[in-house]
């Protein structure tokens, strides 16, 4: 744009021509550009072939990881973190931390809980079998018991085996 | 600043020499109520920031809610899982992760003030964006095909555009576990969201690139193409987690299965 104001007179303009109150953008190489791009494609293959190995409960804690180191690059670097106002920084790291305080408390009330019933899918006391906090009426359950009620269902062999070692 | 510019600067706000153009030394691009083009690119990615922060928490109560449902219904999750097309997810992935690294490109080389390079990039980033939804469509239909629907839906197979129920087709519902219906309600919401923003993406290049090929954009002003950007990588992000959490449960390989 060589309709703005001219400032080629400055004495103390920087490299480009302009003042200090210019907006001043690090510039990043192809280079960085294209090693983050293989990194993020060598992060997916890895959480593609990771996948397959059984870590059981493991298995979501590593993908998470993996999803997270990944962000981490685009952060840094696609989205000049790295060179950005710090005030940005902050503003993404209050996000996340909220988003870990979210998680916390939510499956920390989740996790303590009554047991699941899986014949219902509901939350009860093992006790009392009444239902617990946090369960629902689940209408799709309904639908089947009716079904069930009338004749033996062919689904049975599907649930059955799960919800037998699971019964308490 | 010299003290001349300054002199210009102070004239300009209180004076105002010209009552015709009270801010003839301002550059267009540059609203009047900014004293330096510095102070409004910085005003603008602060705002940009803060409305990420915010989307990033707006998306985690769905993550939240995947959670808990895993934790419930881990067999039923992976069930689900396994019936989503992993290669189509798979390419997805480098697919957006492409276009992101196209948005910083168009980005750099409109840091540079080079017009013309700009205008590929954000070409190749739209194209992708489109690439992505295609794909997605072709997912979407199989899966309504299948009818591996949300919630009440599941279990009977529809066309994906009349949502008519398709006669004499198979649907695999039957031997999937209990509650798989509330894996794909999860993953349609959360992809449905995730392509909401692809396709919000791509009317805001579309009109970034409309801007840029009109000459707004240069050396000193390129704000709406690094915050249209910085959009896009938020975009990337969420697929980032997105795919290993639908597609990648417990995943085994085609042929050791049993």
């Amino acid at each position: 744009m060589s309709d703005a104001h001219d400032h080629d007179h400055d004495h103390d303009h920087d490299e480009d021509g302009y003042g200090k109150d210019e907006v001043h953008a690090h510039i990043g190489s192809y280079k960085q550009y294209g090693a983050v791009f293989m990194a993020l494609l060598a992060f997916t293959l890895l959480t593609v072939a990771v996948a397959s190995v059984h870590l059981g409960n493991a298995n979501l804690a590593v993908a998470v990881i993996i999803a997270s180191l990944k962000a981490a690059l685009v952060c840094t670097f696609f989205m000049h973190l790295k060179d950005d106002n710090k005030f940005n920084s902050l503003i993404l790291i209050a996000a996340v931390t909220f988003i870990g305080v979210f998680f916390a408390l939510t499956l920390n009330d989740v996790s303590y809980r009554e047991k699941l019933d899986t014949q219902s899918g509901n939350r009860i006391y093992l006790e009392s079998g009444d239902k617990a906090p946090g369960s629902w009426d689940n209408p799709i359950k309904k639908e089947e018991k009716k079904e069930g009620e009338a004749a033996p269902q062919a689904s049975t062999s599907a649930s059955a085996a799960p919800s037998a070692s699971h019964a308490p | 600043m010299t003290t001349e510019a300054t002199a210009d600067h102070d004239e300009h706000g209180e004076h105002g020499g010209d009552p015709e153009h009270p801010h003839a030394d301002h550059p267009k691009w540059l609203q009047h109520h900014w004293d330096t083009p510095a102070q409004q690119f910085d005003a603008a990615k602060l705002g940009m920031w803060a409305f990420l922060g915010q989307e990033l928490l707006f998306f985690s109560g769905l993550f939240v809610a995947y959670a808990i449902y895993r934790t419930w219904f881990g067999e039923a999750f992976a069930a689900g899982s396994h019936e989503l097309n992993r290669t189509m997810g798979a390419a997805n992935t480098c697919v957006l992760l492409f276009s992101s690294l196209t948005a910083a490109l168009g980005v750099r080389s409109s840091q540079l003030g080079k017009k013309n390079e700009t205008t590929i990039w954000i070409v190749l980033t739209i194209g992708c964006a489109f690439a992505f939804l295609v794909v997605k469509y072709f997912e979407y239909q199989a899966k309504f095909h299948h009818g591996l629907l949300p919630g009440t839906f599941f279990g009977t197979p529809r066309d994906m555009l009349t949502f008519e129920p398709l006669v004499g087709a198979h649907s695999p519902a039957a031997e999937l576990p209990n509650h798989t219906n509330v894996f794909f309600s999860l993953y349609f919401i959360m992809t449905g969201l995730h392509a909401l923003h692809v396709i919000i993406g791509i009317g805001i290049w579309i009109w970034i690139l409309k801007r840029n090929l009109r000459g707004d954009f240069s050396k000193r002003y390129f704000t709406p193409v690094d915050i249209t950007a910085l959009y896009w990588h938020l975009v990337d992000l969420v697929w980032i987690y997105l795919f290993p959490m639908m597609y990648l449960i417990d995943y085994v390989p085609p042929g050791h299965r049993g």
